[in-house]
């Protein structure tokens, strides 16, 4: 009963994780229509961020990221604007800024791979950080990990009512759901992509501190946020803001549970796995509507 | 209030619109008639900026302040904003999002956001089938419906020229009445607009002018009341092709 217990509370924390990353990647193929391989290493690079702060600077990760949430903002704005923007002006179709986009954040993937690995080595880097055990219901949870869940679920939260409650949001949700009509109600495509290309940075960035807090990390792990952040958005049915939390959380606890039951090592086969049942099941994720 | 001339387009190789000229005026519907493939579409995307149109053209659009403004070269958005608003060739609404939400962004441009309230109240009194429907999401309504949800979005960005692109296709008679009926009210407020239609007997009906477009180019204009009575448009756009004079 207490490892149900254990294994769904710390399945939680990482499963919202996932999630929240999620949403960050939402904005960015939902809205600027931009499949951003180097997506992970912004988290990694946020990582990387609130170590320094807090071991170089004692500044605490939460205060950390009012400094390296805009960071993230800047940076991924001046990505889309510097170099995705060539790629978006040539597009002819979104199939091919999809690809084109492929390609291109594949190169920045390994810039900023390789600029972080120089900068702070290849080895794992961690930091202790309000790691003292909170009793919940006859187990334990480490106050980090309470304390990363529940910022992930403010800045959810932020993001769903700025989307569903303000004008620039709906805006936004416009241009995901149709962009030609989008420009034909005085919308600018462009500057909303790039503002919802930034947000999605921002948001991963956030995300990055608060996995800092309780997950050792490497300059190498950006990869594999990536590819946990695409199968989320797509199990959960891609645009789909709702699924992305399901399916975050589904796939946290599932790993969590073998992790803890089976074998660590076979996380990430759990992880596939659970991809391929549930395409294999709804071929447009769980929540996604039949292509017409 | 709305100046075009000398608009050419291209499609790859293929000239979609040769040195087209129009205007339209304050409270004057303007209908534009032509076959399939004529250039009538082409025609009023150019105008809203949706496609590119060869330098040297020349748009221009004085408000209610009677400025100037020239349109060429500018995006579609800034074009919204100059006063300007098209109703795409199926609709261009937004399938996955509420009536409101529909309507409220018709009012993004600035230069509608001081009136949004009193236009939403305004556009719900020619739809009153909408106040009902705010919260319904628009994909899963009739397309009569999804037709008013996209006039009144064009008309929530306080446009001084309505551009329609075949606002009656896919629509019953009735409702085709309907609308009929509704743009002719809408001309009352003011606005200018530019109709293309392949309902040429109801829209010259409505309508105070028109031109006749036939390979991307005008080739032929006047009122109305004249166009109906011209034998060679009532053979091409009439039905009245059989009738030996």
């Amino acid at each position: 009963m207490t490892l149900t217990l254990d294994i769904l509370l710390s399945g939680l924390v990482l499963g919202g994780m996932y999630a929240l990353i999620a949403l960050g990647l939402t904005l960015q193929y939902g809205i600027a229509r931009i499949i951003n391989l180097s997506y992970g290493e912004f988290l990694i690079a946020a990582a990387f961020g609130a170590l320094f702060l807090y071991t170089g600077m004692a500044v605490n990760p939460i205060l950390g990221m009012i400094v390296v949430v805009p960071a993230a903002f800047v940076s991924n704005w001046l990505l889309y604007q510097v170099v995705l923007m060539p790629l978006v002006r040539r597009a002819k179709n979104q199939g091919m800024l999809e690809v084109d986009s492929i390609l291109g954040t594949f190169g920045v993937l390994f810039v900023i791979q390789g600029v972080m690995l120089v900068t702070f080595g290849g080895s794992l880097q961690s930091y202790s950080y309000l790691s003292v055990p909170v009793y919940i219901l006859g187990t334990t949870l480490a106050l980090n990990r309470i304390l990363a869940l529940v910022f992930a679920l403010i800045i959810g939260g932020v993001l769903y009512l700025f989307l569903t409650r303000t004008r620039y949001g709906t805006a936004l949700r416009a241009v995901a759901v149709n962009p030609a009509a989008a420009q034909l109600t005085g919308i600018d495509i462009r500057a909303a992509s790039a503002l919802a290309f930034a947000t999605g940075g921002a948001i991963v960035g956030a995300g990055g501190v608060l996995i800092s807090m309780f997950l050792t990390f490497s300059a190498a792990m950006g990869v594999v946020f990536t590819m946990k952040a695409l199968i989320v958005v797509i199990m959960g049915g891609i645009g789909n803001m709702l699924g992305a939390l399901i399916a975050g959380v589904l796939l946290g606890i599932s790993e969590t549970a073998v992790a803890r039951l089976v074998d660590p090592g076979l996380t990430i086969a759990v992880t596939y796995a659970l991809f391929l049942g549930v395409l294999l099941w709804r071929p447009t994720g769980l929540f996604g509507r039949p292509a017409r | 209030m709305l100046e075009v001339s000398g608009i050419s387009a291209f499609y790859g190789k293929h000239r979609a619109l040769d040195g087209v000229s129009l205007n339209v005026e304050r409270g004057e519907i303007v209908v534009i008639l032509g076959a399939n493939g004529a250039g009538k579409t082409t025609l009023l995307n150019a105008v809203a900026g949706v496609v590119h149109a060869e330098p040297g053209a020349r748009i221009a659009i004085s408000g209610k302040d009677s400025a100037v403004r020239e349109l060429s070269g500018m995006p579609a958005h800034a074009i919204v904003e100059a006063g300007i608003a098209l109703v795409p060739e199926g609709r261009g609404i937004f399938g996955e999002l509420t009536v409101r939400e529909n309507l409220l962004l018709g009012a993004y441009p600035p230069r509608a956001r001081a009136n949004e309230a009193a236009n939403l109240d305004m556009v719900l009194g020619l739809f009153p089938r909408l106040q009902e429907r705010l919260k319904q999401t628009v994909r899963t309504m009739s397309g009569g419906e999804q037709q008013m949800v996209a006039i009144g979005r064009a008309l929530m960005s306080a446009p001084d020229v309505l551009l329609l692109d075949e606002p009656s296709l896919g629509l019953s008679p009735i409702m085709c009445g309907e609308l009929f009926h509704i743009l002719a009210r809408i001309r009352q407020s003011g606005l200018g607009i530019l109709l293309v239609e392949q309902n040429a007997r109801q829209s010259l009906a409505i309508a105070d002018r028109g031109y006749i477009i036939a390979n991307g180019r005008i080739v032929g204009s006047g009122t109305a009341e004249a166009l109906k009575t011209d034998p060679a448009v009532q053979r091409a756009y009439l039905g009245a092709g059989e009738v030996k004079a």
